[in-house]
């Protein structure tokens, strides 16, 4: 191929038919590199994953038989899977408030919110998940509130799976406040005049309007917290019981305590194409390109 | 030209030299390679972290650097399943690791732990019982029962029964997440006697345990995060490291520790086979286990030195807080290190799925 096109270029000469080559090989020369690091750094190292899932100890698809037939394993999956669901939940029922209100008004407020939310955005999730170690603990101002009220014993928060779950919608809450803000900033404030000219109550724009406009947005920030809350360690570890544990639990557990690579790689591989599942749903009905706004 | 089909070894060869080439291309600034050893003399050591690590950097690290100028890097924590990632992989984060005695036997039989270098170790600077399993002997640890005393103004938990009585003794409590020494404590609670708690009974000490299961507010995997349980007072009687709640007795916290049915375990040096700065890691490990830098540890963290000649360096008073003091030693329970290598594989793996139900 590259000879046939090089063909007329020798005969018109040989100065553009250098250049050609060269604006030829730009394209690929810039996407060698990230292409090389992907393929060493993220493609050959799951590979090897995937492999070590069916062949360590022997070759065997018993890792994957493993996980669906004892109980706790498939209980730990269907675990992640709800909490995951909860979470997400929660998120968007306490963050669509927010977004809404950082995106229809242009006053203070909405700077302030949007000021709120990024710092919390930035903050590391392990000096949030702590911040909890002490609002939640034994002389934390949660129990002192409580014992000042003269309710009597505060009932335990920390360890429990409700501190788990609040610590990782608290983490998560700004990924969905952000991805509907987003979409919902682009909504033409025109929109909702026109559906008042025509008669419609505050109640029924949002409703009739406002809402379906905003989809979107709570489609993408719910595959964002959902896919992220799927891997999630650091928070339920340090929040939860060991009842409440996720695949990443899971995966760690087998790997430090138990030396079960290959047990360990199948379950990484199972939550690998449980996510992969949930984009490529999400890209046959949206499109992935569309995931930041 | 080869045929369709047929596999064509020279080029396979040549495609896998240039991956493998590639790859120790990109890979080259996260190796230790011969050169940097050369230029650094640096040794990397696999520690607990927290006050753990500090002892080792004033005991040893420090002192070790003064006299060779070997210079000594951390990484932290502990972990046996880095020792078999390493060996098997020959990418090393670090040369030294300090494990159980148990875990060390498991680790020799599964050909994890470099062989003694007699050439660098002097046997004559060594003290009897040093050296076990190419591992050399670092001290001995108990794992107590401790409480706080504000929280029981009418006398703690003293024995592991007690912990086990939530009526007479309520409180938030805590227990190490760790397979054998649970069950062990189980055991002693349900009164088999101390000398018959080996070999254990594991459906016994389950069902034991399954008594205190709901009680039991964190397992935790940590020693500074232990010390944070009870420091915080989020828990009031715990299971935990004997030095570590020493540690917090000396900070003020009226903490008491108890000796009686408290686990001994010994501590080991030892180098992952094949580790690049092998040679450099023997020079230290002949250093750490000399009287003086092991008293000096035992001093700022109370662990039992496994050198004897280090009590001369040790005052009576700390001696007594040693889990090598006599009255302590014969009320502990120390577990037999054979069966442990043979069942902690199988004894881990029941206990987390327990721990998970």
């Amino acid at each position: 191929m590259a000879r046939d096109l090089s063909a007329p270029a020798v005969r018109q000469g040989t100065a553009r038919g250098r250049r050609s080559h060269r604006s030829r090989a730009i394209p690929w020369l810039l996407i060698a590199p990230p292409t090389l690091v992907l393929i060493l750094l993220f493609v050959a190292p799951i590979g090897y994953v995937l492999l070590l899932s069916v062949a360590d100890p022997r070759p065997s698809l018993a890792h994957y038989q493993r996980i669906f037939a004892v109980p706790l394993y498939a209980r730990v999956m269907v675990n992640t899977f709800l909490t995951s669901l909860v979470v997400t939940g929660l998120c968007l029922v306490l963050g669509y408030p927010i977004a809404y209100v950082m995106a229809r008004r242009n006053n203070w407020m909405s700077t302030l919110l949007l000021t709120v939310v990024a710092m919390s955005f930035w903050t590391g999730f392990v000096a949030r998940t702590y911040a909890w170690l002490v609002i939640l603990g034994s002389n934390g101002p949660v129990v002192a509130a409580y014992q000042a009220l003269g309710l009597g014993r505060a009932p335990t928060l920390l360890f429990t799976t409700f501190s788990s779950t609040l610590g990782m919608t608290h983490i998560l809450l700004p990924y969905m406040i952000l991805a509907l803000f987003g979409v919902m900033k682009k909504i033409d404030p025109e929109h909702l005049k026109a559906a008042a000219s025509l008669g419609a109550r505050p109640r029924a724009a949002f409703r009739e309007v406002f809402l379906p406009l905003s989809l979107p947005g709570v489609v993408n920030g719910s595959l964002l917290v959902f896919v992220t809350c799927l891997g999630f360690f650091v928070t339920p570890v340090l929040l939860g019981t060991p009842r409440d544990m996720m695949i990443s639990q899971l995966i760690n557990q087998q790997i430090e305590e138990l030396l079960a690579w290959g047990f360990a790689s199948a379950v990484a591989m199972v939550l690998l194409a449980t996510t992969a599942l949930v984009l490529a749903v999400y890209n046959r009905f949206a499109g992935l390109d569309r995931l930041w706004g | 030209m080869t045929q369709p089909g047929r596999i064509d070894r020279g080029r396979r060869a040549f495609l896998k030299n240039a991956v493998v080439t590639a790859g120790a291309a990109a890979m080259a600034p996260l190796v230790i390679t011969d050169r940097t050893i050369a230029q650094t003399r640096t040794i990397y050591v696999n520690t607990w972290g927290g006050s753990w690590t500090a002892a080792e950097e004033a005991a040893f690290f420090r002192p070790f650097t003064e006299q060779t100028g070997i210079r000594v890097r951390t990484v932290a924590p502990v972990s046996y399943a880095k020792l078999k990632a390493q060996v098997q992989s020959g990418n090393y984060e670090w040369d030294i690791t300090a494990i159980t005695q148990a875990e060390l036997l498991r680790a020799d039989r599964e050909g994890l732990v470099e062989p003694v270098d007699w050439s660098i170790v002097k046997k004559d600077k060594l003290f009897p019982d040093a050296v076990y399993a190419n591992g050399l002997a670092y001290c001995a640890m108990g794992t107590n029962l401790v409480y706080r005393k504000d929280r029981f103004p009418l006398g703690g938990p003293r024995t592991w029964a007690h912990f086990w009585d939530v009526q007479k003794f309520p409180g938030n409590r805590a227990m190490q997440n760790h397979a054998v020494r649970t069950l062990q404590f189980a055991l002693v609670a349900d009164d088999v006697p101390p000398d018959k708690v080996f070999p254990l009974d594991v459906d016994r000490a389950f069902r034991k345990l399954n008594q205190i299961k709901p009680h039991i507010k964190v397992w935790w995997t940590h020693g500074n995060q232990s010390q944070q349980l009870l420091r915080d007072g989020e828990v009031d009687t715990m299971v935990m490291w004997n030095a570590r709640a020493s540690e917090l007795q000396r900070q003020g916290l009226p903490v008491e520790l108890v000796w009686h049915g408290a686990t001994i375990t010994r501590s080991m040096w030892c180098i992952a086979r094949g580790a690049p700065h092998r040679k450099l890691a023997w020079e230290f490990l002949q250093f750490a286990v000399q009287p003086k830098p092991q008293a000096d540890f035992s001093n700022r963290l109370h662990y039992g030195p496994a050198n004897p000649e280090a009590f001369k360096h040790i005052s009576s008073e700390v001696a007594r807080q040693l889990p090598t003091y006599a009255e302590n030693a014969k009320v502990a329970i120390q577990p037999d290190t054979v069966w442990v290598a043979d069942h902690t594989a199988r004894i881990q793996e029941v206990f987390a799925q327990w721990l998970a139900t």
